[in-house]
């Protein structure tokens, strides 16, 4: 009796050995699934589209879209959730990534925007308020209100292009008042300015809400 | 078997070792870098084996009361499907999704309405007052367990973005007495 699987096994070492150049040239192709894996992961390359997220973000002055590095090991792996983290998350409208940031997390109360129909409102446990830092150009929590945590991938770690602003993302400081009154100095004037308006219309819960304890339960 | 083989094995290299002490050097380093090899090959298939449990299915085991009588507290595995596209959901099939109480945990529920439907929050009064009525904004779904009284769902947490759902429910194949395919039990009354 003929063993098929002998047979198949002498035909594909035979196929390979004829064909050296094509192995060495897919052979790369077996280590897909740890790259993909460490991608969804860990870390992950992506450009920013919109101007939702200006001047933070693809500013004017750049011609190019930002290339940035996004980190989901902290976000859905060890769940760190902080106010001011710029993060991607999926739209509730039409589930497509949207880059925003975290003003607000649960137990928090929020000053809202228009067009949202309160003029306060207090982030459920679970959830998050997100902004983008240009609300006018942006379709935030003022548009669909708190999303869950569970939406938000990955957390804006590292702007990788254009080169100029290669680096870390940085917080929004305010200048120093000394040095010369340029361009550059009243942008980052503005982003402080922008920050402090943001964080005064939230106040910050100190204690978190007894979630843990209800989740506990088996119901589910 | 094992042991006798591998203690004649370490005989021989100490055999080698002493009679020729570069090419045991040498072999050493091969099985060394082979093993590595052999760790990177199998961290690979481990995740591999984690790309396709997430994106085109895998068995998982369930628990808790909420969906009684469908599926039991515990005990169950059941065939999930990830290659859906939320879109595709139908009334009355059974989803797995992010809870949006607590993202690190995964819950089943049944879909009762979708999109642009007209749903009664809680019809028995308990949790919203049962005039109370809303319509399902547009991508999200209405989620409700079988086992209304031990359920947390959207009569809790209002409706949910198809953005969380992952998966869809699409038999029990554990334990045998009850193989079952998941069937739409959902009928229109005139």
């Amino acid at each position: 009796m003929r063993k098929p699987w002998s047979s198949i096994r002498q035909s594909w070492r035979t196929f390979w050995g004829a064909h050296r150049t094509l192995k060495r040239a897919l052979y790369p192709l077996v280590w897909l699934p740890t790259g993909i894996v460490f991608t969804e992961l860990f870390y992950t390359v992506k450009s920013v589209n919109g101007r939702s997220m200006q001047p933070t973000l693809n500013p004017d002055t750049s011609p190019w879209r930002d290339l940035v590095v996004f980190d989901r090991l902290s976000i859905r792996t060890l769940r760190r959730y902080e106010r001011g983290d710029v993060v991607a998350l999926a739209s509730p409208l039409d589930s497509k990534l949207l880059v925003k940031r975290v003003v607000a997390l649960e137990g928090d109360t929020v000053k809202t925007l228009p067009p949202y129909p309160d003029a306060e409102v207090r982030v459920p446990v679970g959830h998050a308020w997100v902004e983008g830092d240009e609300y006018f150009h942006s379709e935030d929590s003022n548009t669909f209100g708190p999303v869950p945590l569970a939406l938000i991938d990955s957390k804006l770690v590292w702007i990788v292009w254009p080169q100029h602003r290669f680096g870390p993302l940085l917080v929004p400081s305010e200048p120093d008042p000394r040095l010369p009154r340029g361009p550059s100095w009243r942008v980052e004037k503005a982003a402080a300015d922008k920050a402090r308006w943001r964080n005064s219309r939230v106040t910050v819960v100190q204690q978190k809400p007894s979630s843990s304890e209800d989740l506990s339960t088996r119901v589910v | 078997m094992f042991g006798t083989r591998f203690v004649n094995a370490a005989k021989a290299f100490v055999r080698l070792s002493r009679d020729n002490p570069d090419e045991a050097l040498k072999s050493v380093t091969r099985a060394a870098k082979a093993s590595a090899l052999g760790t990177l090959y199998l961290v690979n298939a481990v995740c591999a084996a984690h790309l396709f449990a997430e994106h085109i299915g895998w068995i998982n085991l369930v628990d808790g009361p909420s969906m009684l009588p469908t599926m039991a507290d515990s005990g169950e595995y059941i065939l999930e499907n990830k290659m859906i596209r939320p879109k595709d959901i139908k009334r009355g099939d059974l989803v797995t999704y992010l809870s949006p109480l607590d993202p690190s945990r995964i819950v089943c529920k049944r879909v009762i309405g979708l999109p642009g439907d007209i749903i009664c929050v809680d019809p028995t009064g308990e949790l919203a007052p049962s005039t109370e009525h809303v319509v399902i904004p547009r991508n999200h779904v209405w989620l409700s367990g079988d086992n209304a009284v031990m359920s947390r769902d959207s009569r809790v947490y209002g409706p949910v973005s198809m953005a969380l759902i992952k998966g869809r429910m699409v038999a029990r194949v554990w334990p045998p007495s009850k193989i079952t395919v998941f069937r739409s039990n959902f009928d229109y009354i005139d």
